[in-house]
């Protein structure tokens, strides 16, 4: 669209990019004079378009100008000069709205400024004449300066400065002047205090002086004179301070103290100096080099100079741009980065100064003010152009000069629109910041990304936008691999911020959002987002995951949408490969386990059949494995799941056996139950081989475990069912739980010749039953051995062992008259020491018992000697409460209620004495 | 703009790499810099103070701006090439006569950048150059390694004399004598944080000097003043 008149802008900046600045800016003059038409047409085309099609370096981005002044003109020649060609203008002079010229033949010229703004948002200016004066010589007006405190005109002209009223141009009647001055300059920051009053410094006429004034309305008064050590040119006042010119140097000059320090040296000759006061304390002067030097009162400079060309004429400052003419430039340099930003081609102007902020530059024949483009809209056309830094130190320099609300409000949105900048070229980290600290509705982000924000969201786009892509696509102009950067971005933005306060009032968004980027991007994160709280939107979420097929990850997100029987469903097919998502391996085992602890007795059930024909072990956990506290509340009736699980024995086994042995379920018929298919189960095992010698199996060990510590299964039953079995153990147990132990030791010892068995079984058989019981076991066992006699060398084997193992089972006096008289001591002698060492122990410790409980009763025979009263004292006066006689004897009878009698009275009063009542006796 | 405490100037001949030195500290990157014009400066923070270091031109033509940005320094950094003597002998010629104007006090660090030209090191180079370095002093610069840490440190104390500055009171030649890279960052945080680690307790020192009752007075004179006479 532009092909045709972009290039040579284009190509002449990129070569400057790479010169040494003092050629650059030469170069660029040069370059610019030819370009300036072209450059008027570009201004209204799209920079962002160009620069995409161009590729444009960043150097070159950076050699752009901004648009940072208007130029309008002001008074036009016609109004000055009309057709006189040889009138020109000297000076020039604004005041609020009063605009002073001063001509070549001494005439001074008054307009009122009026200011009209522009529907395109520019201003233009127009000057009506009020009328003009000539002040009765025949040399040029040198300098104008309004005094509006007291109405007055400070004219220079022929080396003496009159007043002149402001409005009439009418000299003061007075007379009053000042003689002999080459320049002037007014304090902006006066020392004197009176407000009726300025102080002028001129420069004089006398060699190598300068002079203070005061000047009131109708008189001046020279307040000091110092001498320099050159002849001054220039100078500039605030405060006390004078900033000069002088012919080799500028220094500052305390006129007050007469102090003086050099600033640095500077060659007068070769160009005209410079010295502008720009603020408080702060001047700017022409340097060497074409450098505009920035010193403060001090001496001291606290800004980097800014590099104008070498043959400037004048300065002038609005903030933040120090504004420099040449003979055929305006050029515009910022005070933040010190980088020259604009460039307006203006010839022949000789005058350039600021006024109350007003920029006016002028020809010699005509006046013409740069109207400075409001802060916002520079900043907004550096952004246009990408130039984030500079916009960004624009945006920071301008807060003084804008209103507090404005201005944050302004930023942030700057601090946004930067932030999509330096997205847009994948600088994510400045981009993050920016957005960090503008705080940024990250919906603005999400909304780059096609189909990421979830149909139902409200969010529109600011506007105006804080960009200009459409989409990611347009953006990354298709890259994929820009776009997987830019994905991989706002994941982990997102994820950053989800839980912090930026994402107040759009979680929804930001979570669906997230989890759109986590499905597509295969990312494990998807299911740490869906298994803890999130807000992710469930139509959009479940339509994108089964886009993606992440099967797995949407049955979670109908989990924590409170639609367990979908997820479920969702992951059984998975399982039956009804669906393809490879998440999980062991989904089944996922499955089993989230039905455990699945309150929905309902859902269960549907999967309970589906869960046991995969496998009967793991499926039954869902019964097995519930947590207790819910079984209690809406627990499953073991009954409904036994009859279930009829076709499923092992796992009916596994139920059992957890109702048993884990829950303890004191109920007949489980036990029963469990026990009756241990033993089908054992008794299944073994018929295929039918030997004997088969090591107790596992289930067998289940079997004899049950049989022994279950006393609730109906043992007759079970006897039954294994009568003829070959199962004397457990026959041998069934025999112990009738109470039948002789025929169950029988069995152990005879049958089996198992004596540890046996031993055993006198052990668990008395458990949990007094000590008599079991030593009556052991009895029953040892007679058992001893009754086959010493021919049956094994048994008499084990009954010594019994003997001195079990030494404390047995009474050692009975044992004792048992034993063959042919037993040596030696044999038992372990049984014998145990038992001699029993009986002693047992003694003992009766002993203590008994003296333990003595003392005891001494203590409580003490305490109720203590309750039962004090002494009692005999006396004359006593008298017996029956006979009423004094007591003759130390001896008496006391009742409980605590009347005294003679021994002989209670032995003859049968009755209590409680009918004397003792109480109305005494 | 926030005001600096404490002043920091890097001096020396041109193209000896003070630029360098300044973004490789700041900006932690070393890319091609073109001559310096007139001058630039960054902020930096430390501790609780913001210290201004100021980028001069080293190039003939702004040698005058120098008393200026010199003026109340705290500290100056003269730079040299250690592969170019003429710019060690151009510190004591040009440069040092610019820091009058610094504060009384105020430290010098001399630094010889570009290290990582040289292609000799360690004891036996060292010994080579300097016998190739007193033949040659004068010839051409592409000689590697022209300058030692010695003659570095011969200038630092001959800068304190001239100063009239007790050796003992200063840091130490062997302190406040760097050899440095811009391009390989060699040295160049130890030599700034040397130096801001010096002159924070002078600014310290300063501001108490500053705040003291004796100069209070005359400053609240001034405005006193300026408003008895608004008001009459």
């Amino acid at each position: 669209m532009s092909g045709n008149v972009v290039p040579s802008p284009c190509s002449t900046t990129c070569l400057c990019g790479f010169l040494d600045p003092p050629f650059k800016l030469r170069l660029q003059t040069l370059h610019l004079q030819k370009v300036v038409t072209a450059n008027l047409k570009i201004e209204s085309l799209n920079w962002g378009a160009f620069q995409q099609e161009h590729f444009m370096p960043d150097y070159a981005v950076d050699m752009m100008n901004i648009k940072a002044f208007t130029l309008v003109s002001a008074v036009e020649r016609e109004l000055l000069m009309g057709d006189r060609d040889h009138i020109s203008i000297e000076c020039v002079e604004c005041c609020g709205r009063n605009l002073y010229v001063g001509t070549n033949d001494c005439f001074i010229y008054h307009f009122l400024l009026e200011e009209k703004a522009m529907p395109t948002g520019t201003a233009t200016f127009i000057a009506t004449k009020q009328l003009h004066r000539h002040l009765g010589f025949k040399k040029p007006v040198n300098e104008l300066c309004a005094a509006s405190a007291l109405n007055r005109l400070l004219v220079l002209c022929d080396n003496s400065i009159t007043l002149v009223n402001m409005l009439n141009l009418e000299p003061v009647p007075s007379g009053a002047r000042i003689k002999g001055a080459t320049t002037f300059a007014v304090n902006e920051n006066p020392v004197n205090g009176d407000p009726f009053c300025v102080e002028v410094c001129i420069i004089s006429v006398k060699r190598r002086t300068v002079q203070m004034f005061l000047v009131y309305e109708d008189r001046v008064q020279i307040v000091k004179e110092v001498s320099t050590t050159e002849q001054p040119l220039a100078v500039a006042v605030d405060g006390y301070f004078l900033c000069l010119a002088l012919t080799t140097q500028y220094i500052i000059l305390n006129y007050s103290t007469g102090f003086s320090q050099d600033l640095f040296p500077y060659c007068s000759e070769e160009k005209p100096p410079i010295v502008k006061r720009i603020g408080r304390q702060e001047f700017l002067l022409a340097g060497p080099g074409g450098l505009g030097m920035f010193a403060t009162v001090a001496g001291i400079s606290q800004r980097a100079p800014v590099h104008w060309s070498e043959n400037v004429i004048g300065a002038a400052v609005c903030f933040p741009y120090v504004i420099a003419l040449d003979d055929e430039f305006i050029t515009v340099h910022s005070m933040l980065d010190q980088q020259q930003k604009q460039t307006l081609p203006f010839k022949e102007g000789h005058i350039l100064q600021d006024f109350e902020g007003r920029v006016i530059v002028a020809t010699s024949k005509g006046v013409y003010i740069l109207v400075p483009l409001p802060l916002e809209k520079q900043i907004q056309d550096l952004l246009a152009n990408r130039r984030v830094e500079e916009a960004l130190v624009l945006a920071k320099g301008a807060r003084r000069n804008i209103p507090k609300e404005k201005f944050q409000v302004m930023y942030r949105r700057i601090l946004q629109q930067a932030g999509f900048i330096q997205f847009a070229q994948l600088q994510f980290l400045e981009a993050k910041e920016l957005f960090r600290s503008s705080q940024l509705d990250v919906r603005e982000l999400i909304s780059l990304y096609p189909f990421l924000l979830p149909t139902s969201s409200s969010f529109t786009r600011s506007h105006p936008p804080l960009h200009e892509y459409a989409d990611l696509n347009q953006l990354t102009q298709g890259d994929q691999e820009k776009m997987a950067k830019c994905k991989r971005f706002l994941m982990s933005y997102l994820n950053e911020i989800r839980s912090t306060e930026v994402a107040n009032g759009y979680k929804e968004d930001i979570d669906t959002a997230l989890l759109k980027l986590y499905a597509e991007a295969d990312h494990d994160s998807l299911l740490d987002l869906l298994v803890t709280e999130n807000s992710c939107l469930l139509t959009d979420s479940a339509a994108w995951l089964e886009k993606h097929k992440k099967y797995f990850a949407l049955g979670l997100l109908y989990h924590y949408n409170k639609q367990d029987a979908s997820a479920v469903q969702l992951w059984v097919n998975i399982v039956n490969g009804d669906i393809q998502d490879s998440t999980r391996s062991d989904l089944y085992e996922y499955i089993v386990d989230f039905l455990t602890y699945c309150l929905d007795q309902e859902l269960v059930w549907t999967h309970a059949d589906w869960l046991l024909q995969k496998s009967q072990e793991v499926g039954v956990q869902v019964f097995t494995k519930r947590p207790l506290d819910e079984q209690q509340q809406t627990s499953f009736n073991p009954d409904d799941i036994i009859s279930c699980l009829k076709k499923y024995p092992k796992a009916l086994v596994k139920y059992l056996e957890h109702l048993v042995i884990d829950r303890r379920l004191q109920k007949e018929e489980y036990h029963t139950h469990l026990a009756l298919l241990y033993l089908e189960e054992v008794l299944r095992q073994r018929a295929p081989t039918g030997g004997k010698d088969v090591e107790a199996t596992e289930t067998q060990a289940k079997l004899r475990r049950l049989l022994q510590k279950s006393d609730l299964y109906r043992v007759h039953l079970l006897k039954e069912k294994i009568q003829g079995a070959g199962l004397p153990m457990e026959s041998a147990i069934l025999h112990g739980k009738l109470g039948e132990h002789e025929k169950a030791l029988h069995i152990l010892v005879h049958e089996m010749g198992d004596f540890s068995a046996a031993e055993d079984y006198c052990l668990w058989s008395s458990e949990g039953q007094d000590a008599a019981c079991r030593q009556r076991l052991f009895h029953t066992l040892l007679a058992m051995y001893l009754r086959a006699g010493p021919s049956a060398h094994d048994l008499t084997v084990a009954a010594v062992d019994l003997l001195n193992h079990h030494a404390r089972e047995f009474d050692a006096t009975q044992v004792l008259q048992l034993l063959p008289d042919t037993w040596s001591v030696q044999l038992l002698c372990p049984f014998l020491t145990g038992a001699m060492r029993d009986s002693i122990h047992a003694r003992r410790t009766t002993q203590v018992a008994l003296g333990l409980a003595k003392s005891e009763n001494l203590i409580y025979m003490y305490d109720k000697m203590k309750l039962k009263g004090s002494a009692i004292w005999l006396s004359e006066k006593k008298l017996c409460q029956l006979c009423q006689n004094p007591f003759g004897e130390p001896v008496f009878v006391r009742y409980p209620n605590g009347g005294l009698v003679h021994t002989h009275c209670a032995a003859s009063r049968h009755t209590n004495p409680s009918s004397p009542s003792p109480g109305t006796r005494t | 703009m926030r005001k600096p405490d404490g002043k920091i100037v890097l001096l020396g001949d041109m193209n000896v790499g003070k630029t360098s030195l300044l973004q490789r500290y700041m900006e932690r990157r070393f890319p091609d810099t073109v001559s310096t014009v007139g001058g630039a400066f960054y902020l930096k923070q430390w501790r609780s103070f913001n210290i201004s270091i100021w980028d001069t031109a080293g190039r003939e033509q702004f040698h005058g701006l120098g008393s200026m940005y010199c003026r109340g320094a705290a500290a100056i950094i003269l730079t040299y090439d250690v592969n170019n003597p003429q710019s060690l002998f151009e510190l004591e010629d040009r440069f040092l006569g610019l820091t009058e104007t610094a504060n009384n006090d105020c430290l010098f660090a001399i630094v010889g950048n570009k290290v990582d030209l040289t292609t000799e090191r360690g004891p036996e180079g060292g010994e080579k150059d300097q016998a190739s370095g007193k033949t040659g002093s004068c010839v051409s610069s592409k000689v590697p390694k022209q300058v030692h840490p010695e003659d570095a440190m011969a200038l630092y104390k001959k800068i304190l004399k001239y100063k009239m500055l007790d050796e003992r009171e200063m840091p130490g030649a062997e302190q406040m004598c760097f050899e440095t890279s811009a391009k390989t960052g060699h040295n160049v945080d130890l030599l700034f944080e040397t130096l801001f680690d010096l002159v924070v307790p002078m600014i310290t020192r300063q501001k108490a000097e500053e705040s003291s009752p004796i100069v209070d007075i005359t400053i609240c004179k001034a405005p006193k003043q300026t408003r008895s006479g608004c008001c009459a």
